[in-house]
C-alpha cells in the first residue's frame, strides 16, 4: 500500500515541476483590486498591515502601503519610505512635473532604502512580501515596489554548545543566515569568496546558502550541490538536517557523508581547503561538503596547539572511537569465548565479579548499554538542573546498586563507563558508534572474535565504498595519499602543510596555500662571531 | 523497484534475527560455568595401578573479591582454591570423572603447572604425557615439574603470601634466574626433548619439607629422565653445570676462596655466554666448551683488600675453576645415569650427520668416553659500591 502511494505522491510532484507559472497573475492597475485580492489571499491575517495614504502633489495620488509587522522594521519603513513619499515629495514636486503613477520615478527619487524590487506578479509580491518586504502599491501602476525591511530579532553570538574549545575563537554561528554568512566573511576577505542564495521549501520558503572560494573549489562539486539543492521539492526546510538527508550520497548508511558545525573558524578553514558550506537560514549548524573520514577526528584547537600534543590528542581520538565501538563487544567475545585469552589473575577476578551474576554476559553488557544510553538521552532532554539530577541517580543506582544487587558485575560496570566517556571523544561519529557498538556486540555474542572481525571486515568494506561528493570517504588513507597524511594520524606542523587535499581540491588550482619553506629558526647573524 | 528492494531488507531482517537462533552461539561459555583449574597433579594408586590426579581449582566465591566483601565477606580460614582429584584408567577419564564432584568441565587453559608423582616419573612418562600435549585448551607453556613425593601433597602446601599453590610454584620456577640452579621447563620443551633419539629432559624437582606442621615447598634441583623415564636427580650445583653448557645460566652466587686463603668473596653472575662445538679427533669426541661470564663481586668475607690487579686475577681463575668444578659434576653425574642431559647427541648429530649413523645405536656406550674440552673465561667487572672492605686498615695495621 505504501508503496503504492509513493509512486502516486511522487508522480504528483514529478508533474508539477514548474508550478509557480499556472497560478500567477500579474498586478492590476487598479489599487482597490489589488488590496482585495490581497487581503483575500492573506486570510486577513493580524499582522498584516495595509495602510492607504494619498501622495503627491496636490495629495492627487493613491498609494497603498502592506507589510507585516511582525517581522519588519516599522521606524524604518515610517522614515524612510512613508516620509519621503507623503512629504519630502512636496520639495521635489513643486519644481518638477513627475509622473507618480510610475514605480521607477518613485524609487529613483524617493525611497531611501536599498534592496528594493520591482515586481510585476502578485505572486513574487507576496514571496517578497512573505520575506519581509514592504510593498508599495500605487494606484495606476502594474508594478509595485517590494522594500526589504525585514526584521527579526537574532540571538547573539555565543559560544557553541556542541563544540565548545579551551583555545580558539568563542564565537559561533545563530540562527540567522545573514549573520552567518558575515561571520564568514569576516574570516575570508577575498572576491573569490561566492555566496549563492536558494530558497527552498514551498511553505517555509527557506533561504540557504552555499558558499566557497571559486578559485579552489572543485567546480563539479559545486555544480553537484547545486543540481541537489534544486532537486529538492518539499513543503518546509526547517533544519540544515534537513537538506543534510535529501542531498547525502548514502542515504542507507549510518557514516554521515555531510559534516556539520556551529563554529565559524571551523568551517572557514574548510572552505579556504575547497569545501563548500551549504548555510540554512534558522539553524546554526552549518553543513560543509565533501566530507571524508578523517575529519570527525579532526579538532579545531589540534591546529591552534602546539603539534606534539595536538598528535598526541589525536591519536587518543582514534583510540578512544575503538574502545567506543569495540568495548563491550571485546569483553564479551574475551570473557564468553576466548577465556583462554585473559591473563590468569585477572580472569579470576572477572569471575569473583560475575560469581552473583544471574545473566549471560550478552545481556548484561546489553542492559548497562540500554541503561546507559537511556539516561545520557533523558539527560540531554531534560533541563540542566532535572538532567544532573538523573545523572546522579543513574549513576548510583546503575554503577553501584546494580553491582551491589548482583544485576551486573563490576568489570563490566567499567567497561560500559570507559565505552560510554570514550564514545564522547570523537562527537562526529557518536551516532554512528553507538549503532556500531550494538551491532559489534550482537556478533560478538554470536561468534565471538569471529563474529567482531566479520563486522569489522563489513564495516571497513562499507566504509572504502562510501563516497562523498565524489571523494572517497576513506581519503587519504585510502586510496593513499602521502601528502594528506601529514594531517591524519597525527599532525604535522602547520609550516609543513603547505598543500591543500588535493581530493577536494579543484585540479587545475594551485595546489600550494603557502610558500613550503616557512620553517621557522633562529636569527642568524654570520658576521657575529663573538659567540 | 521500490518493491523489490523493500522485500531484499526484508529478507535481510530477517536473516539477522535467525542468526543467533540458528547458530546456537558456538562455543559460549559463561565464566560462572568455569572451573579455572591452575594446577593439575598426576599420582598413581598403589593398589589398584589407577591414576589419581589432582586438579587445583579456583574457589571463586570464597576468594575474596568485592562481592564477596558485600556479602560479609568469605570465611576467614577457606582457602581460595579446591584440590579435587579423581581416579581414572587414563588421564582423561579422570579429567572427565571430576565433574562428578564439580558439575562443570574443568578449564585448563590457565594450568600454570602439572606436577607429576615420582612413581609416575619413574614408571615413564609417556603415557601420562600424552593427554597434556593433544588437548586443545592445555598450553605448551604450563611447566611440567617432579615431586619427590606425591604429587598432591605439593598441591596441598599452602604458601604464606600466595593465595594459590599451584601459582606460587609456577613463582618459583619462573624466577630460577637469581640462582640458576634449575630452569623451567614447559611442556612443549620436555615433549621435544622426549622426542629425541638421545638427549634426556630434565625438569624441575620439587621437595616438601615440614616445619612446625606447616608445609613448605621448594625446589630442590632436576630430575633427569631416559626415554621417559626418571633415572636420577641432579643437585643445585649440578643443575647450573648443565646450564652453565647450555647458557641458560642468568644471575646466581658463586663463592671462591680469596687470595689469601683467610676467607671468601662472593661473586654475583652478571652475565654468561657459552658455545659448544663437538668435534671428531683420531675416533675420539671432543666437545669443545667456551663459558664467556661477568661477574661482580657482592660480598667478602675477608679483610684483604680486593679491588687491586692481582687479586681480581686470582679471583677470576678461582671462579673459573669453579664453574669448571660444576660442569664436570653435572658430567659424572650424567655418566652414572647414561643421560645425555647436555644434548651433545643432537650437537653431533647436526655437525657430523655421516658419523651419527653409527654413532648413534651404541650412543649410551660411547657417551662415558666423551671428552670435555672446557675454556672459562670470567671477568669481574665491578665491586659495587665499595672499593676495600671497611675493617682494611685496622687489621693490616
Amino acid at each position: 500500500m505504501k508503496i503504492i502511494r509513493y509512486f502516486s505522491l511522487r508522480n504528483k510532484y514529478m508533474n508539477q515541476a514548474e508550478p509557480d507559472e499556472k497560478d500567477s497573475e500579474p498586478i492590476s492597475p487598479d489599487l482597490e483590486k489589488n488590496l482585495e485580492v490581497i487581503k483575500g489571499i492573506l486570510h486577513e491575517s493580524s499582522d498584516v498591515t495595509i495602510h492607504e495614504f494619498n501622495f503627491g502633489p496636490e495629495r492627487k495620488y493613491k498609494g497603498a502601503l502592506i507589510f507585516i509587522n511582525s517581522i519588519t522594521d516599522k521606524e524604518e519603513i515610517h522614515k524612510n519610505i512613508l516620509q519621503p513619499l507623503m512629504y519630502d515629495v512636496l520639495l521635489l514636486s513643486n519644481n518638477m512635473d513627475m509622473d507618480f503613477t510610475d514605480i521607477d520615478t518613485i524609487r529613483m527619487n524617493l525611497i531611501s532604502m536599498t534592496d528594493n524590487l520591482k515586481v510585476t506578479m502578485l505572486n513574487d509580491l507576496l514571496d517578497s512580501l512573505l520575506a519581509g518586504a514592504a510593498i508599495l502599491l500605487i494606484n495606476g501602476s502594474r508594478e509595485a515596489l517590494a522594500i526589504k525591511s525585514i526584521k527579526i530579532k537574532s540571538r547573539s553570538i555565543e559560544e557553541p554548545g556542541t563544540e565548545a574549545v579551551v583555545r580558539g575563537p568563542r564565537e559561533g554561528f545563530v540562527e540567522n543566515i545573514n549573520e552567518n554568512i558575515a561571520l564568514i566573511r569576516r574570516k575570508i576577505k577575498d572576491t573569490d569568496l561566492c555566496v549563492e542564495k536558494f530558497v527552498i521549501g514551498e511553505k517555509s520558503k527557506t533561504d540557504v546558502c552555499i558558499v566557497y572560494l571559486k578559485s579552489v573549489a572543485n567546480p563539479k562539486v559545486v555544480e553537484e550541490i547545486r543540481t541537489r539543492l534544486k532537486r529538492i521539492k518539499t513543503e518546509s526546510i526547517l533544519e540544515s538536517g534537513y537538506i543534510e538527508q535529501f542531498i547525502d550520497d548514502n542515504p542507507y548508511s549510518v557514516f554521515p557523508t555531510v559534516s556539520n558545525s556551529e563554529k565559524p573558524d571551523k568551517v572557514t578553514a574548510k572552505i579556504l581547503e575547497g569545501r563548500v558550506a551549504v548555510l540554512v537560514d534558522g539553524t546554526p549548524f552549518v553543513l560543509v561538503v565533501p566530507m571524508v573520514f578523517i575529519e570527525s577526528f579532526q579538532s579545531v584547537e589540534d591546529y591552534y596547539a602546539r603539534p606534539f600534543f595536538a598528535s598526541v590528542i589525536r591519536l587518543i581520538r582514534f583510540m578512544s572511537f575503538i574502545i567506543s565501538t569495540l568495548g563491550p563487544a571485546i569483553y564479551v567475545a574475551l570473557t564468553v569465548f576466548h577465556q583462554e585469552l585473559i591473563p590468569t589473575r585477572l580472569l579470576i577476578s572477572i569471575a569473583e565479579g560475575r560469581e552473583r551474576v544471574p545473566f549471560p554476559a550478552i545481556m548484561e553488557a546489553f542492559l548497562m548499554l540500554f541503561a546507559f544510553d537511556l539516561l545520557r538521552e533523558a539527560g540531554v532532554r531534560l533541563p540542566k538542573p532535572v538532567g544532573q539530577t538523573v545523572g546522579i541517580v543513574g549513576a548510583i543506582v546503575l554503577g553501584e546498586a546494580s553491582v551491589q544487587a548482583g544485576l551486573i558485575s563490576p568489570i563490566m560496570v567499567i567497561v560500559v563507563s570507559a565505552t560510554a566517556i570514550a564514545s564522547f571523544a570523537v562527537p562526529a561519529q557518536t551516532d554512528s558508534g553507538t549503532l556500531l557498538r550494538y551491532l559489534y556486540l550482537t556478533l560478538a555474542g554470536i561468534a565471538g572474535g569471529f563474529g567482531i572481525i566479520l563486522g569489522l571486515l563489513a564495516t571497513l568494506m562499507h566504509l572504502a565504498s562510501l563516497r562523498s561528493f565524489g571523494t572517497p570517504y576513506l581519503w587519504p588513507v585510502v586510496p593513499l595519499d602521502l601528502t594528506g597524511l601529514k594531517d591524519v594520524f597525527i599532525r604535522m606542523p602547520i609550516w609543513t602543510i603547505s598543500k591543500r587535499p588535493s581530493a577536494i581540491t579543484r585540479h587545475d588550482s594551485d595546489p600550494y596555500k603557502q610558500s613550503p619553506d616557512l620553517m621557522p629558526s633562529p636569527y642568524k647573524n654570520d658576521s657575529d662571531d663573538s659567540r | 523497484m521500490g518493491k523489490k528492494m523493500n522485500f531484499r531488507i526484508m529478507k535481510l531482517i530477517i536473516c539477522f534475527f535467525m542468526l543467533p537462533v540458528l547458530s546456537g552461539c558456538l562455543g559460549a561459555r559463561q565464566i560462572n560455568d568455569l572451573e579455572i583449574v591452575i594446577g593439575m597433579g598426576v599420582d598413581k594408586e598403589e593398589e589398584s595401578g589407577n591414576v589419581l590426579l589432582t586438579a587445583q581449582v579456583v574457589k571463586v566465591d570464597m576468594s575474596g573479591g568485592g562481592a564477596a566483601n558485600a556479602r560479609g565477606g568469605g570465611g576467614e580460614d577457606s582457602e581460595g582454591y579446591w584440590n579435587v582429584s579423581s581416579k581414572g584408567k587414563s588421564i582423561f577419564e579422570a579429567v572427565r570423572q571430576i565433574t562428578h564432584k564439580t558439575g562443570n568441565r574443568l578449564f585448563i587453559s590457565h594450568n600454570q603447572a602439572v606436577i607429576f608423582g615420582n612413581d609416575v616419573a619413574t614408571e615413564g612418562l609417556q603415557a601420562y604425557i600424552d593427554f597434556f600435549l593433544r588437548a586443545h585448551e592445555m598450553r605448551p607453556t604450563a611447566l611440567i615439574l617432579v615431586s619427590e613425593k606425591k604429587a598432591s601433597e605439593v598441591l596441598d602446601a599452602k604458601p604464606e603470601t600466595e593465595k594459590y599453590p599451584a601459582m606460587n610454584i609456577a613463582k618459583l620456577v619462573k624466577t630460577y634466574g637469581f640462582t640458576s640452579h634449575f630452569y623451567e621447563v614447559n611442556m612443549e620443551d620436555f615433549a621435544s626433548c622426549m622426542m629425541s633419539d638421545t638427549m634426556a629432559p630434565l625438569a624441575p624437582l620439587v621437595s616438601i619439607v615440614q616445619e612446625n606442621d606447616c608445609k613448605e615447598i621448594y625446589i630442590s634441583g632436576m630430575a633427569a629422565f631416559k626415554n621417559g623415564k626418571m633415572v636420577g636427580t641432579l643437585n643445585h650445583d649440578e643443575a647450573r653445570g648443565v646450564l652453565w653448557v647450555l647458557g641458560k645460566v642468568k644471575s646466581g652466587v658463586i663463592i671462591v676462596p680469596s687470595p689469601n686463603k683467610q676467607g671468601e668473596a662472593i661473586l654475583e653472575i652478571i652475565k654468561a655466554k657459552s658455545k659448544v662445538k663437538p668435534g671428531i679427533k683420531d675416533g675420539k669426541i671432543v666437545m669443545h666448551i667456551e663459558i664467556k661470564n661477568e661477574v661482580s663481586l657482592s660480598e667478602q668475607t675477608t679483610t684483604e683488600k680486593l679491588a687491586t690487579i692481582e687479586a681480581l686475577e686470582k679471583i677470576q681463575e678461582a671462579t673459573s675453576e669453579v664453574i669448571r668444578q660444576e660442569v664436570m659434576a653435572a658430567f659424572e653425574k650424567s655418566k652414572d645415569l647414561k643421560a645425555d642431559i647436555f644434548g651433545f647427541g643432537e650437537m653431533l648429530h647436526k655437525k657430523y650427520s655421516k658419523e651419527w649413523k653409527s654413532i648413534k645405536d651404541n650412543w649410551d656406550e660411547i657417551y662415558p668416553t666423551i671428552e670435555l674440552n672446557i675454556d672459562i673465561e670470567s671477568k669481574i667487572i665491578k665491586t659495587d659500591l665499595l672499593k676495600k672492605p671497611v675493617s682494611q686498615n685496622k687489621e693490616e695495621k
